[in-house]
């Protein structure tokens, strides 16, 4: 039974695409999953645009003082059990915008990250199987309940 | 053993005393707290009344249970002096006091039409000698008993409510000299006058209980005395008093043509064969005229809207159980009459015009008290278009819509000035969110909206059955399936401004409510829900009985009811249960495993842990949500409408006249 | 008698989340294909109803709550008693609640996305109302009765007497199944500027019992529909599906239009549709 929700959770996984100011080149690359040529459909992949509806958050650009609260306010909004997949360079570590001031030096700075979609900016295909991929981490997760993904947010960026 | 008791004790009862009991008492005790001006007094006076007169209408009812026949009742004289004659000179004072008002108030119609009436009721007495009515003056069939028993037990309920409400009304108004021994005068003789109006046979009495409840109207109309409430009180007045002339002229008309003044007689008399039902077709249009008049169809329908000025206890009785009753009341009555005319046609397409054009207006309105005056004028047009339709079936749901309709108007009139008691407010936007700060009182209000419009409830029921019988004339159908979904639409949109709130943890705490308030709320409410809930044997026991008696008397042939399977044997019961299940099962569920609470979505810029939904705007100033609801101005506007919407009311009343004297 | 009743009724309440589920798997996947994609799985739907029952509950009041479960119930009581042949005036009504339900659900939070969503649904409930109604007038003009079964006892099938019933059936469903052009107060897929409108605030469990509503709401309209073709039930479950796939391709061949357009369209072309099928079979055969 359980692995029947599991198979069913996999096979589903709704996304909310969030862009912390990217220079659009891996927005593009999102967009581009849901054309005929990638279809991410077929893999029950959705955009709902909408925290409330989705599993997996999907974060491009660099995050900043700005809008790290936006993004939190997002995750929170996100009914368990959600993922966070950091798509391209910008996202995972603040990219070529690392040094500056407002920066925050990527994603999971701020929300638990499940999966990196490393690239300048990632291939479509590398998207898609990151958002799966993020599903299979929180089959993990569940298994496993007290992993360090589970870290709260705050705690994390104290850390750093 | 104890039942044959109650029955036979019942029996002895003198149906004259209740009688007297329903149309005298109240009048009286409206004197008594006039002359007496004690608050306790007017208390004890107004709920004694309330208690006696809705047990005399229950007894009533049970004697008209038990005794399966008409009463016909003729009032012994009062130290040598008849009734005939005190209802004359009642009747005459009454125009006297309508000729003082309009040349008081300056307004040429009120005098003119006052004048008017005076000098046909004088032609008539004078003139004409009107042939004496053999019959009893006062007559209770089966259907005047139900009525007598709507409007005394609701009418009663409002009078009650009516105690705080105008004790918080004038502290609002600060108004220190108090006018509520007029106020209460008015009002308990108001409905003496519904009652008398309801079981008067001759045609006289019925005139003089009509008049009787325009002046009433008119006094509670400009109770508060503002400027506003003085102009719509005399051009409630007017319009009125148009209708008691249309009343005298159709008076006139039947005794012109040798026909005595009793309503009984005058039905009997139509069922002679198709010359004498011809015959009387013009007095039957001018008594339809005055009917709708009286329950503002629509040429006329601006009294009923400018009548929410007054004190809300006022509207709801205008509104549930009197006055607009009256008018329909009238036009079921002489239905039968008309049986299987053209008139009759008209008629149902002036009701079946009303029923659109008022849905159409509601949807535009924010006052919520303009939206239940617009749902009462489509309402009742859908009653008259029913009753056009003129089959026993059409007339089953024609009372089945005037007992619903009653019950759930008056119950939401009530909750809406309750609400305008605590919020200073009628605005339905500024209600918004009202289930979290008055959560019983909008519980309470959005049962009596739904009850309005969703199956299972009785309105609902009605509806259904005024749809399977208008199929007999298409194009009125279309008129009400038009209707009926736009009467959907503005409940809905009203509930959903109640209901739209910030977002909350499930409480299950109430306001704190006076219990003069809260018992006839909660009265009517199960009211509304235990009858819906009883809807077949209400149907089975009370309403086609009703229809079929006072048929089968003037029109055996036409008496016989379709079976009404399809909604009698609907399982209307199992249905409501399932429905009830419905909404408790989450309830329950919600109470032992609580739900998170989340934010709304707003793009991710909420700010969390405020009492109202707010977010971030531009330079991260926290801004408050405002969200209103839409309204439609431009497209359902009543200044958009109002003269298309005029004209073809004065054209359909024309048609009336045209098709009662020519195309017979 | 009795029990086969119940028996049926509890066979339709079984199935037909499966059926319509199924449909609605073929309606993805058949939409995939008109834009050339390949498409999700066939079970598609069920995954998604599986995982949604399988998240956390997250509300924003209780009233959501309430108005989701009135929503699944009527829907399913309106399919249980048009397959128990009741009286289908009185079936269209516990439609309209379950819609009236729905839309005071979405009313009851206070966001711009849901709300704005609601205020359309009510728009949608105005236009496509009136054509079910006028249906259900129809087939009483055929039948001399409004209850379903008597749809039975006809020897020839309602849709050579009633054929732009089903044109403006077709309407009706693409404004209940929220499909475009008529999917304005919410729809399948997220608008850029309402979200997901009137279901926005609805998520998790909520949002799957709202999914198995519209499964049975599907199965219920394509039921009503094959009532147009009884004598033969092959016959009316093409019918039935031939509309279904109709409503997708307008769907995947139109853009949303507005709510004014909406009503201009179901009021005159499918009010008016219906009137020239009444007036062609009555007005001129006389009756």
């Amino acid at each position: 039974m359980f692995n029947f929700v599991h198979k069913c959770r996999k096979k589903s996984p709704w996304i909310v695409h969030f862009d912390a100011g990217a220079c659009n080149g891996c927005d593009i690359e999102v967009l581009a999953c849901l054309t005929p040529v990638y279809d991410v459909e077929r893999f029950g992949i959705i955009n709902v645009g909408n925290p409330k509806h989705a599993d997996v958050l999907v974060v491009t650009g660099t995050c900043n003082r700005r809008n790290a609260r936006v993004l939190r306010n997002l995750y929170e909004q996100m009914p368990e059990p959600r993922a966070v997949v950091a798509v391209g360079a910008c996202a995972l570590s603040g990219g070529i915008f690392h040094e500056c001031y407002n920066v925050l030096k990527g994603v999971d700075g701020i929300l638990p990250v499940d999966v990196y979609v490393p690239g300048c900016a990632p291939r479509p295909e590398a998207i898609a199987e990151g958002v799966l991929m993020a599903m299979e981490r929180v089959e993990q997760r569940s298994r496993e309940p007290h992993s360090q993904m589970q870290a709260e947010p705050a705690e994390r960026e104290e850390r750093r | 053993m104890q039942f044959m008791d109650v029955a036979s004790l019942i029996r002895s009862v003198s149906p004259g005393a209740l009688i007297g009991i329903l149309v005298l008492l109240p009048a009286l005790s409206g004197l008594l707290v006039f002359a007496v001006r004690l608050n306790a007094a007017r208390v004890g006076i107004v709920i004694v009344t309330a208690w006696v007169v809705t047990g005399a209408s229950l007894t009533l009812f049970l004697w008209g249970a038990l005794e399966q026949r008409s009463l016909l009742f003729t009032p012994p004289p009062v130290g040598g002096v008849s009734w005939d004659l005190l209802i004359l000179l009642g009747d005459g004072a009454l125009l006297l006091i309508f000729c003082i008002l309009g040349a008081a108030r300056r307004s040429p119609q009120i005098f003119a039409l006052a004048l008017l009436q005076a000098g046909g009721f004088l032609w008539l007495e004078a003139g004409m000698k009107p042939p004496h009515a053999h019959a009893a003056p006062l007559a209770a069939d089966w259907l005047a008993i139900i009525m007598t028993l709507i409007v005394s037990i609701i009418g009663m309920i409002i009078a009650t409510y009516a105690l705080p409400y105008m004790r918080d009304h004038e502290a609002h108004h600060q108004i220190h000299v108090s006018r509520k021994p007029r106020f209460f005068l008015f009002l308990l003789l108001f409905l003496g006058a519904m009652n008398g109006l309801l079981l008067a046979d001759n045609l006289l009495w019925l005139a003089s209980f009509w008049e009787l409840t325009t002046l009433c109207s008119f006094m509670l109309i400009r109770h508060d005395g503002t400027e506003e409430a003085r102009r719509n009180a005399d051009r409630a007045l007017w319009m009125n008093l148009l209708g008691g002339v249309a009343m005298i002229a159709g008076i006139l008309l039947l005794a012109a043509r040798g026909e005595p003044l009793s309503v009984r007689q005058v039905l009997a008399d139509s069922a002679g064969g198709a010359a004498a039902q011809t015959a009387l077709l013009l007095p039957m249009a001018c008594f339809c005229l005055a009917g709708f008049t009286k329950s503002a169809q629509m040429p006329f329908q601006s009294w009923l809207l400018g009548a929410m000025v007054a004190p809300t206890p006022v509207s709801a009785l205008l509104h549930s159980s009197t006055m607009v009753k009256a008018g329909v009341y009238l036009i079921v009555r002489f239905a039968p009459a008309f049986h299987n005319t053209y008139l009759s046609d008209v008629v149902a397409f002036v009701g079946g015009f009303s029923f659109v054009a008022g849905a159409l207006l509601a949807i535009g309105k924010t006052n919520a008290k303009a939206v239940l005056a617009y749902s009462t004028i489509s309402n009742l047009g859908l009653i008259i278009a029913c009753v056009g339709l003129n089959t026993p079936l059409a007339m089953t749901g024609a009372v089945m819509l005037i007992i619903f309709h009653s019950i759930s108007k008056g119950m939401l009139f009530m909750a809406t000035g309750v609400v305008e008691q605590h919020m200073q407010t009628r605005d339905i936007e500024e209600m918004q969110g009202l289930v979290n700060t008055m959560p019983l009182t909008t519980s309470l209000m959005v049962i009596g909206i739904l009850s309005m419009l969703l199956p299972p409830f009785g309105v609902l029921i009605a509806k259904l059955v005024a749809l399977e019988a208008s199929v007999e004339l298409p194009a009125l159908l279309i008129l009400l399936i038009l209707g009926s979904t736009m009467t959907v639409v503005f409940w809905t949109k009203w509930t959903g401004r109640l209901l739209s709130s910030a977002p909350s943890t499930p409480r299950w705490g109430i306001e704190r409510l006076h219990s003069m308030y809260l018992i006839p709320l909660l009265l009517l409410t199960s009211g509304a829900v235990i009858f819906s809930l009883l809807v077949v044997p209400v149907l089975t026991q009370l309403v086609i009985p009703a229809v079929t008696q006072y048929y089968e008397a003037i029109r055996p042939t036409a008496a016989q009811i379709p079976p009404m399977g399809e909604v009698l044997q609907f399982p209307w019961l199992p249905f409501a249960l399932t429905l009830t299940a419905a909404v408790l099962i989450p309830l329950w569920i919600m109470r032992a495993r609580r739900p998170q609470v989340r934010d709304v979505y707003l793009c991710g810029e909420q700010v969390s842990g405020l009492p109202t939904v707010t977010f971030r705007a531009a330079g991260e100033e926290k801004t408050e949500l405002l969200i209103s609801g839409y309204y439609f101005e431009s497209w359902v506007g009543e200044e958009t409408h109002r003269r298309w919407m005029t004209a073809v009311g004065v054209a359909l009343c024309i048609l009336l006249f045209g098709t009662a004297s020519l195309w017979k | 008698m009795e029990v086969e009743r119940i028996l049926l009724a509890l066979a339709a309440l079984l199935f037909a989340p499966i059926v319509g589920g199924a449909l609605t798997g073929a309606d993805r996947k058949l939409t995939a294909r008109m834009q050339k994609r390949i498409g999700p799985p066939l079970m598609q739907p069920f995954y998604d109803a599986v995982k949604l029952f399988s998240k956390q509950r997250l509300i924003v009041n209780g009233f959501q709550s309430v108005s989701v479960s009135v929503y699944l119930a009527s829907m399913a009581l309106s399919l249980v008693l048009l397959v128990l042949g009741m009286d289908l005036l009185v079936l269209l009504f516990v439609l309209a609640l379950g819609s009236v339900a729905l839309i005071l659900g979405g009313f009851s939070v206070k966001s711009p996305y849901s709300q704005i969503g609601s205020q359309r649904e009510v728009l949608q409930l105005l236009a496509y109302e009136p054509l079910l109604v006028l249906m259900v007038v129809a087939i009483y003009l055929k039948t001399g009765s409004f209850s379903a079964s008597s749809v039975m006892s006809l020897r020839q099938p309602l849709i050579y007497s009633l054929p732009l019933f089903i044109v403006t059936m077709i309407l009706v469903m693409a404004i209940k199944l929220h499909k475009s052009p008529m999917d304005i107060s919410g729809s399948h897929h997220a608008h850029q500027e309402l979200v997901r409108g009137i279901y926005t605030e609805f998520s998790g469990p909520q949002m799957g019992l709202i999914e198995i509503a519209h499964w049975y709401e599907l199965v219920f309209l394509l039921g009503f529909i094959a009532l147009f073709w009884h004598t033969n039930l092959l016959c009316g479950a093409l019918l039935a599906l031939g509309c279904y796939f109709a409503v997708i391709v307008i769907d995947n061949i139109t853009a949303r239009m507005t709510w004014r357009w909406m009503l201009r369209v179901t009021w005159l072309f499918g009010i008016g549709a219906s009137l020239l099928n009444l007036f062609l079979l009555y007005g001129i055969a006389g009756r």
